[in-house]
């Protein structure tokens, strides 16, 4: 696997493709060279043996007495060498075993032709030249005929042989040569692809990393250098984008940030009239005395929207600060459920005490909120769990009512989301759930919800998970 | 893939070393074998006329040439070749054309008697494998024109 995955990489497969193609050129000019070198060897030996043979013959016969008896045969014979066979009719001259190699194809062919006639044999392994040609009589005036004299004769083509076998080694060699060439000039080409390529991975992981700053310089003016320029061109643009994104969220959320600010002022003047008139609510008749009791209930809402307005900011600015001390949770829970008048609407399930180092205020925001929206969107029984472990712990806080929409479990700690349209009247701002969000988040911890039972009809489930020390996140 | 990374090999090792081959054609076979030499001498009619002589082998060209000017012998024929006490010729055979030094002067022959010796020496050079086109140089002792002209036989080529 290792292996395969080796020879996937760039690098690989540019060594193999330039090995393979520096191999099949070698092949081929070894091939095609030692070829028609050996050619042109075998038929120029040949040839000169031939001609030796034809030569050496045509010495002796004018002097050779016709019809040959015995003498004329071996004299014939012993003109042309060993390994001669000289046949006359029943007459036979022989020297040399090897002349038994010569083939009843070059017989009837020499027979048949009246023609010299050569043939190149092989017998256990060593190459064998035969040259078979009849005798003629020539008259005066040219006409040819045979004499009957055949002369046939076996030439050994081992020097020859190895003459070829020594050029095909030497070319072979050659072409070796060219081998760790090719894989040096396929290193130096993979090399010059993959620097850009590796260049251009490093960027584009460290823009994925979100550093928007990563650029790789182009080189040269090939398609990578292209790429390269389009990469970077890319990373501006994106930079570009989220940098206005950026300025105009920022902007949105100081917006909001002033807004609830300069609210507060006025609010707190209202807020005290409102407590004045709610003093005085008692003596006004029926109808005012709704229309004052609606004015003193949004104005409430009013100011602790705008306070939860504020708490956003703080996060989004980033102030929002922890003031951790060692706080027993299951007793901080129960202090939140009793400080609101819950305690006997809440099932409250916990071990005797868990001690963990947290924001005291930031809890109560947090379970005040979950058991808050339990008991306002969802049915009784409302449950809450605390549990632990050696290095967090959890508050559950579940509902037994239909549960969370599955459309709607993945904005829920959005801000001012509201999962029925119709129900805007509700007291919550809003912005209770994104804040406890935000609260759990600074503690290093997480706040998620699911339902119990997916399919329905099992009721929501938040868990709040605190990690038992916040500084070591 | 393998197999064709095989093939390849084979093909190359193939390539290598001596291959058999079938019979092929070498050429003209050598020639030169013959019962005897042959003669030109003059008939009654005044032609040229080839004369067999049973020498059992063809010979040389300088050997055929002694033989026609030692004469006809008893055949009916006659020669136009004045005879010599020496009949001995010297000869040179390059590619175009065979050299005679005959030991006769342009007044021992007659035109038919150069034929006599032109043909002679021909007929043996062709015998013996030489081309038909070859021409023949028949130098005679004394100098004359004669000795530079390049004859050809009139029954042979």
């Amino acid at each position: 696997m290792t292996r395969r995955l080796w020879l996937r990489g760039l690098r690989a497969r540019l060594l193999a493709a330039f090995a393979l193609v520096t191999m099949l050129g070698a092949a081929a000019a070894v091939w095609s060279s030692a070829g028609s070198a050996s050619t042109a060897l075998v038929t120029s030996y040949q040839q000169q043996l031939t001609q030796t043979i034809d030569e050496q013959i045509g010495a002796v016969t004018p002097q050779l007495t016709y019809p040959p008896d015995q003498d004329a045969l071996d004299q014939l014979r012993a003109a042309v060498g060993t390994n001669t066979l000289v046949i006359y009719e029943d007459l036979r001259s022989v020297d040399g075993a090897d002349t038994d190699l010569v083939t009843d194809e070059l017989r009837s062919a020499v027979r048949a032709e009246n023609r010299l006639a050569t043939q190149r044999i092989t017998v256990d392994g060593k190459p064998w030249l035969l040259v078979g040609t009849p005798i003629m009589i020539t008259a005066p005036d040219g006409t040819r005929t045979p004499s009957g004299i055949e002369v046939y004769s076996v030439r050994d083509l081992t020097d020859v042989e190895r003459e070829i076998d020594g050029l095909t080694m030497s070319a072979i060699t050659t072409a070796a040569l060219a081998l760790p060439l090719s894989v040096l000039a396929a290193s130096l080409a993979a090399g010059s692809v993959l620097r850009p390529v590796r260049e251009l991975r490093d960027t584009a992981g460290r823009l994925a990393a979100g550093d928007l700053d990563a650029r790789s310089p182009p080189q040269g003016a090939d398609e990578l250098a292209e790429l390269t320029a389009t990469i970077n061109e890319m990373a501006e643009s994106v930079q570009t984008s989220i940098a206005a994104m950026e300025r105009m969220q920022a902007d949105a959320k100081r917006f909001a940030a002033d807004v609830s600010h300069e609210l507060r002022t006025p609010l707190s003047t209202l807020t005290a009239v409102v407590e004045i008139l709610a003093d005085t609510t008692d003596e006004m008749e029926p109808d005012a005395r709704e229309s004052a009791q609606m004015a003193i209930t949004e104005t409430h809402r009013l100011v602790r929207l705008v306070e939860d307005l504020m708490e956003v900011s703080r996060f989004d600015a980033g102030t929002a600060r922890l003031r951790v001390e060692e706080v027993d949770v299951v007793g901080a829970v129960r202090d939140s459920l009793r400080a609101r008048g819950w305690l006997d609407r809440v099932e409250l399930v916990a071990p005797e005490e868990t001690l963990l180092r947290l924001d005291r205020r930031r809890l109560d925001v947090i379970v005040a909120n979950l058991v808050g929206n339990a008991l306002r969107h969802g049915e009784p029984p409302v449950r809450v769990h605390v549990s632990a472990s050696s290095e967090q712990v959890w508050i559950t806080v579940t509902d037994s009512g239909a549960g969370l929409p599955e459309h709607v479990l993945p904005h829920v700690f959005g801000r001012f989301y509201k999962a029925d349209a119709a129900r805007t009247r509700t007291p919550g701002s809003g912005l209770g759930l994104a804040i406890a969000l935000e609260n759990a988040r600074l503690h290093g911890g997480d706040l998620t919800v699911d339902n119990i039972d997916r399919g329905g009809g099992g009721g929501a489930r938040f868990v709040l998970r605190l990690p038992k020390d916040p500084e070591e996140r | 893939m393998k197999r064709v990374w095989w093939a390849a090999v084979a093909l190359l090792v193939a390539g290598c070393g001596v291959q058999p081959t079938g019979v092929t054609d070498g050429g003209e076979a050598p020639t030169g074998v013959a019962p005897g030499v042959t003669l030109y001498f003059v008939d009654a009619d005044g032609e040229l006329r080839p004369q067999q002589r049973q020498t059992g082998s063809l010979g040389t060209i300088s050997e055929a040439l002694s033989l026609l000017l030692l004469g006809p012998g008893g055949s009916g024929l006659r020669t136009e070749i004045a005879s010599t006490s020496t009949p001995r010729v010297g000869v040179t055979v390059e590619p175009e054309v065979i050299e005679l030094v005959t030991p006769l002067t342009i007044d021992d022959v007659t035109p038919l008697g150069i034929d006599q010796i032109v043909c002679t020496a021909l007929s043996t050079h062709v015998q013996g494998g030489g081309s038909r086109s070859t021409e023949v140089r028949v130098r005679f002792t004394l100098p004359t024109p004669e000795s530079d002209e390049q004859r050809t036989c009139p029954l042979i080529g």
